[in-house]
């Protein structure tokens, strides 16, 4: 199902969770992998010098010193790379989302392995910055292929993976995440919770919504997900599915806890959006950051009609 | 300023007096914590004024989780105590700021340790404390600067329902191996 994967990295201790998942896909899927390290951003145009993205010293990026960075991620993931078939490591100096783009499109990668910081922030200051990464949340937004993101240890090895859960706002790119995970739940033989919250949180202050209505919306919602997915399941019966009223992402993180979900595969919450203009909408961001399992954004149908 | 002590079973203290009802009123007065005031004692704080409970979209998933574990405990060693603190960070690059925030971590010895890791029926019987306000200046996490500070109510209930918020460990994902 994966060919090639990249792991992008900060080749620092945030990214370790994410870097055990990344080397044990590349075993399970005899996949090629590709260990990738933006190492610097240039500080002006034509300028010889970089900062270094994980010192913040003004570097000169020479050769040596791209050989150097590398042998320190070789001995940053040396114990993952002892058991390793068929992996690279490489870096590249640029601002970082974009090299990891141009990777990815230039080496057709199938998959994306990220972190979702480039450093560790106390849980209390992400209300003030960027909740996810700048860089995860670019890479996810324009990223043709799926792009896995990974802020917990995970060590249920992916093909045992029994409990993969799809959340939905019915929205094109939601169908594309649909058929990436209906794929992936085949494959690895999981059962498939096909899972939409109604959002409570739109309607106009101090109205109350009555318990009919509510249930009117779940009854709709619940004729979409037969009509839009299940429909198209070709006689696959190992799946669930379940609609819920409130906080989408409080619901689907409720949901993955209570299922004991493996993966948590979504689409950009956007609806009807040209993929190339969608940004990674809040209940992403806010299910990456609080899920205990790895959570998969797909945007782009390239990589998933392919499979 | 108005101060009100919260009890460690549960109960609010204002001039002596048992608050009896939910009262919102409260929730900007400085707040004291009893001896021994655990972070059961703040659950037991939601169940008995439940509109405190609506101010974070996961206390009742957490306060489920919490009926659930046992009625005492639910300690397990690797931290000796729980403190909230307050964090005023200035920060030069790229763009200058200034940012205040509260956070909930647990202390081992003299060392601060992240707890989002941990099980709820790893923490509930920690005890809970009020930490200094922690001064960061340009990055500087080495020499930090510490004053003596005070919290409101809302700022105790806010942080910890935002920090418990993150918390998510697969559990699951260990028992199966």
């Amino acid at each position: 199902m994966f060919n090639k994967i990249l792991f992008a990295t900060t080749a620092s201790p945030t990214c370790d969770n994410a870097a055990k998942v990344a080397f044990d896909l590349e075993l399970k899927w005899d996949a090629k992998l590709y260990v990738f390290h933006v190492l610097g951003i240039p500080s002006r145009g034509y300028s010889p010098f970089i900062t270094d993205v994980r010192t913040g010293e003004l570097m000169e990026p020479d050769p040596d010193y791209i050989e150097w960075v590398k042998e320190e991620m070789k001995n940053t993931y040396d114990t993952l790379l002892a058991d390793s078939e068929n992996s690279v490591i490489e870096a590249a100096v640029g601002v970082p989302y974009r090299e990891i783009l141009r990777k990815a499109r230039k080496e057709g990668i199938d998959l994306i392995i990220m972190g979702s910081h480039t450093r560790q922030e106390d849980v209390g200051a992400t209300r003030y910055r960027n909740i996810v990464g700048s860089t995860m949340q670019r890479v996810a937004k324009s990223a043709r292929c799926p792009v896995v993101i990974i802020s917990r240890p995970c060590t249920t090895c992916w093909k045992l993976f029994s409990n993969i859960v799809f959340g939905t706002d019915f929205s094109k790119a939601s169908d594309y995440a649909y058929q990436w995970a209906y794929k992936l739940a085949k494959e690895v033989g999981a059962k498939l919770h096909l899972f939409h919250a109604c959002d409570l949180n739109t309607s106009a202050a101090g109205v109350v919504i009555d318990q009919s209505e509510i249930e009117n919306q779940i009854a709709k919602a619940k004729e979409k997900i037969e009509k839009r997915y299940i429909s198209k399941m070709n006689g696959y019966d190992n799946y669930e599915m379940e609609v819920r009223e409130g906080i989408p992402y409080v619901e689907i993180l409720k949901f993955a806890r209570e299922k004991t979900g493996d993966l948590i595969v979504m689409a950009h919450h956007t609806k009807e959006v040209d993929p190339e203009e969608a940004v990674l909408g809040s209940t992403v961001e806010q299910v990456v950051l609080r899920s205990a399992c790895p959570v998969a954004s797909v945007n782009h149908p390239d990589k998933v009609a392919d499979l | 300023m108005d101060a009100v002590t919260l009890e460690k079973d549960g109960a609010i203290n204002l001039n002596g007096k048992t608050v009896r009802s939910d009262a919102l009123e409260l929730l900007s007065f400085q707040v004291a914590l009893e001896k021994g005031y655990t972070l059961r004692s703040f659950f037991e704080m939601l169940d008995k004024y439940t509109l405190f409970a609506k101010l974070n979209a996961f206390f009742p998933t957490y306060t489920e989780q919490y009926r659930s574990c046992p009625g005492q405990g639910c300690d397990t060693g690797l931290v000796d105590y729980l403190e909230f603190g307050k964090t005023v960070e200035m920060i030069g690059a790229p763009d200058k700021r200034l940012e205040i925030y509260n956070a909930l971590f647990g202390v081992h010895g003299s060392e601060a340790s992240e707890i989002k890791s941990m099980q709820l029926d790893s923490l509930l019987d920690l005890p809970l404390r009020l930490g200094r306000l922690k001064h960061i200046v340009f990055g500087d996490r080495v020499d930090i600067f510490e004053f003596d500070t005070v919290y409101t109510l809302f700022e105790l209930i806010d942080g910890i329902g935002w920090e418990l918020g993150f918390h998510a460990t697969p559990q699951h994902c260990e028992l199966r191996r």
